[in-house]
């Protein structure tokens, strides 16, 4: 039913795709696969008539057609759910649904009328909110809901989810691929774009690997497997499984008791140094929360921690860098990152006034500082004065990596450091994370995937409803007991 | 086309601009007895950075407000106010010190008093959370009301001959004198903003706060220092207007602030924070008082002077959009 024949795009004189070819059958769901910068999200702008190809056709029910909005592909029945997603935060739910919508908007706006309209739709999506709750009240998962009631709204026959459940808890993605089983038997041809292989080969029926802009393969799910995948993908032989092998050492690091805030509710735990914690929990548990109140950006109401001896009690994040503490907040663009400033100014950031005299900047000594520590995280880039909005996923997260790596912190606690990086990126993370673990270092490592957590964690951490439910050994666990810990409540409650 | 070729010349842009406008100032320029370009007389040229100071002294201070993410619609106010107290202070305290140790002391009053307002403004900006646009607003507002009622509304004229305040005058109505002071704030601002960690801070903070609060980076520290600057600077600024008009009058420096947001803008500073230059600023500054010189000297209406000036600011903000990658 959409059918795209040798498309091509160049930005400047790069090609972001070289002669993609790609369609999709009514009921079906067709993965396309690749590394960040594959040319995956390109191809997916171009199916939306958000960016149009330079060279190539798109074809819809057998007919020819070029769409230069995304009003247009939307007319032809084309719905996307895009990665970040194009929703309006004070706006509210049905609001977001049908502004624009060709049926449901009026020129006098009648909430009843609105809120009827969007019922249906958000039950399908299984979000029990009400029509006029604000978006901004709404969780990352909860938005990405609405964003897919949205489409579903346009009753678009091909539905386009680009990385839909990057953000959303384990819970909530298996709610989500429930639905896409749902929406296939309907006849919808669902295009689904996605790093996690696991997901991919639970729903696709046919898989399409991207790499640097070219097709490289398309095949039958069942006729592929992952190990196959990841290698046309990457173009060459990752390890993602292995465990951990150096065991955690003896002496305590951090022992959290009793530790409220205004999101937390009791937190329990203690870790010992060179240990890797893993902590998971759905979104809303406290798992961000956590990390936010050791680093001292709020405040707490009980609780008594120690580090590394010490009490700890940061007032400020200033306090908690200098008991070597450092935070990875999750999402690198907003909290983490100065996107428009250059790379090493960005990991200079946090240790500037030790590169300076006097509040003067040592500019040569920052260059061959960040320039050391950079080459040992292994980020690719032409030169660190570039901005690091023009990094990959991966890179940028290496660049926050790096960042807090040179304030020397003995515990890390990095907030979903994987998140929306490609593969490569993620092994390198992997490798960096045990790396430290093996110098000594404690690492609090947060992660949806549970996968990941399992292969790469001494103990995990579950969080749930702002309380730590239980402290399980990896090696004596599995993702059924995390889950179960984890999904105790209903999602999206507060 | 022309916006490809004009944003490939980067940060020399802005110099181009200035060119442009010094050249189109050469060939418009009406000439004397003598055959002499008016517009290029030695005299003429000091008198525009005479001119420029004020504003231009304002311009370098709001530059690191805006690009740390805020603005200061108060600096107007402030410069009035500055000028009056000033004024108050040479022509009505008489403290029986020597004259110098008087003029001294009331400039440091008046320029601290103007840095403390500033403190506040970003006190309550960093504290109560108000946005910078409305706190200064209040602060314009506010401070125009206070000049006004400490001098009664009326002027405070400086006296003629030789006492205190006419001595003041004479000093700080010095071309070269204030000039100096311009560049020497120039060349200060610069180096804060450029080569220290308190100005990396500023842009940091101002290309993206969150981060920057993630980071662990002294927020309220910033955030009140660059307030505070501004406050500074309007106080200076409102020391020469004082000498320069042989007044304090609580009524002048309105519309003021625009002006120094103009200059800082036309020198390709972001609204949106982290993104400026002192140095596009200065350049903003100077093509803005060419063009008023310019004006007047071609003897053009002052009103007329407002609409070309509205034009320039759209103009050279255009140009300086950075091109987004056509899709």
């Amino acid at each position: 039913m959409l059918e795209c024949r040798i498309i091509e795009k160049h930005y400047g004189g790069v090609y972001a795709l070289k002669g993609v070819s790609f369609d999709v059958r009514p009921g079906e769901v067709h993965a396309l696969c690749g590394e960040n910068g594959a040319g995956k999200s390109t191809l997916a702008k171009i199916i939306a008539g958000v960016v149009q190809s330079d060279a190539g056709e798109v074809w819809v029910n057998g007919e020819k057609v070029t769409f230069s909005s995304p009003a247009e592909a939307r007319k032809l029945g084309i719905g996307i759910v895009f990665q970040e997603l194009d929703l309006f935060e004070h706006l509210t739910v049905a609001e977001n649904i049908t502004l624009a919508h060709p049926e449901a908007e009026r020129t006098v706006i009648r909430h009843a009328t609105q809120d009827a309209f969007c019922r249906p739709f958000l039950r399908q999506v299984g979000l029990d909110v009400s029509p006029r709750t604000k978006l901004g009240d709404l969780s990352i998962a909860g938005a990405q809901l609405v964003a897919i009631a949205r489409a579903l709204s346009m009753k678009a026959k091909v539905l386009l989810l680009d990385e839909p459940t990057s953000s959303l808890t384990q819970e909530a993605a298996e709610r989500l691929l429930n639905l896409i089983g749902d929406l296939k038997k309907a006849g919808t041809g669902i295009v689904y774009v996605s790093h996690k292989m696991g997901e991919i080969f639970r729903i696709a029926d046919r898989v399409t690997v991207l790499r640097d802009g070219a097709h490289i393969s398309t095949r039958p799910a069942a006729e592929t497997s992952i190990e196959e995948t990841i290698r046309f993908m990457v173009g060459r032989e990752i390890d993602l499984a292995s465990r951990v092998e150096t065991p955690a050492g003896e002496v305590m690091a951090l022992q959290v008791k009793g530790l409220r805030t205004l999101r937390l509710k009791e937190v329990n735990f203690s870790v010992r140094k060179g240990e890797i914690l893993g902590v998971t929990g759905l979104v809303g548990s406290g798992r961000s929360a956590l990390g936010e109140a050791l680093f001292g950006l709020d405040p707490w109401t009980a609780g008594e921690v120690e580090c590394l001896g010490k009490a700890y009690a940061p007032k400020r994040p200033a306090e908690a860098i200098q008991a070597r503490f450092a935070y990875l907040p999750e999402d690198r663009r907003t909290q983490g990152l100065f996107l428009r400033m250059s790379v090493r100014r960005n990991a200079s950031a946090v240790i500037l006034p030790s590169l300076s005299r006097h509040g003067w900047i040592d500019f040569q000594r920052e260059a061959s500082v960040i320039q050391e520590e950079l080459a040992r995280t292994q980020i690719k880039m032409a030169h660190d004065a570039l901005p690091v909005e023009s990094l990959s996923g991966g890179n940028q997260q290496k660049v926050l990596l790096a960042k807090w790596l040179l304030t020397q912190p003995e515990v890390l606690y990095l907030d979903d450091p994987t998140r929306g990086v490609d593969i490569g990126a993620k092994a390198d993370i992997y490798r960096i994370i045990k790396t430290l673990a093996t110098e000594g270092k404690t690492i609090l490592f947060v992660s949806s995937e549970l996968p990941e957590l399992l292969a790469c964690s001494h103990r995990i951490l579950v969080m749930n409803e702002g309380r730590s439910v239980a402290l399980l050994e990896t090696r004596a666990t599995t993702q059924e007991e995390i889950m179960t810990l984890a999904a105790n409540q209903p999602l999206l409650s507060s | 086309m022309i916006r490809s070729f004009i944003s490939r010349l980067g940060r020399w842009q802005s110099v181009l601009g200035l060119a442009l406008v010094f050249i189109l100032a050469v060939i418009f320029s009406p000439h004397a007895h003598d055959g002499s370009i008016i517009f290029l007389a030695p005299g003429n040229l000091t008198d525009i950075l005479r001119q420029q100071s004020e504003i231009g002294i304002m311009a370098l201070a709001m530059t690191l407000v805006i690009i740390s993410g805020g603005i200061d619609l108060s600096v107007g106010s402030v410069l009035a106010f500055s000028a009056s107290l000033v004024a108050m202070l040479l022509v009505r305290w008489q403290p029986g010190l020597p004259e110098t140790a008087q003029i001294g002391l009331a400039i440091v009053a008046t320029v601290g008093l103007c840095t403390f307002l500033g403190v506040i403004n970003g006190s309550i900006i960093h504290r109560l959370r108000i946005q910078p646009f409305i706190m200064t607003l209040a602060a314009m507002i506010g401070v125009r009301g206070l000049a006004r009622w400490m001098t009664q509304n009326n002027n405070i004229d400086f006296g003629f001959g030789h006492d205190i305040s006419a001595d003041f005058a004479s000093i700080f109505s010095n071309k070269f004198l204030v000039i100096g002071l311009w560049g020497a704030a120039a060349v200060i601002f610069y180096l804060l903003l450029e080569r220290t960690v308190f100005g990396r801070y500023v842009r940091a903070i101002g290309e993206n706060e969150k981060a920057a609060i993630y980071t662990g980076l002294p927020i309220a520290m910033v955030k009140v220092t660059v307030y505070a600057l501004c406050g500074l600077a309007a106080g200076l600024a409102g020391v020469i207007h004082a000498a320069r008009s042989y007044q304090g009058n609580p009524n002048d420096g309105v519309a003021y602030e625009l002006d120094a947001i103009a200059a800082v803008v036309i020198g390709g500073t972001s609204l949106a924070g982290g993104k400026g230059s002192i140095f596009g600023t200065i350049v903003g500054t100077l093509i803005m008082g060419i063009l008023t010189n310019l004006l007047r000297l071609c003897l053009i209406d002052a009103n007329m002077e407002l609409i070309i000036k509205a034009v320039i600011i759209i103009v050279a903000v255009w140009l300086q959009l950075e091109r987004k990658a056509r899709s």
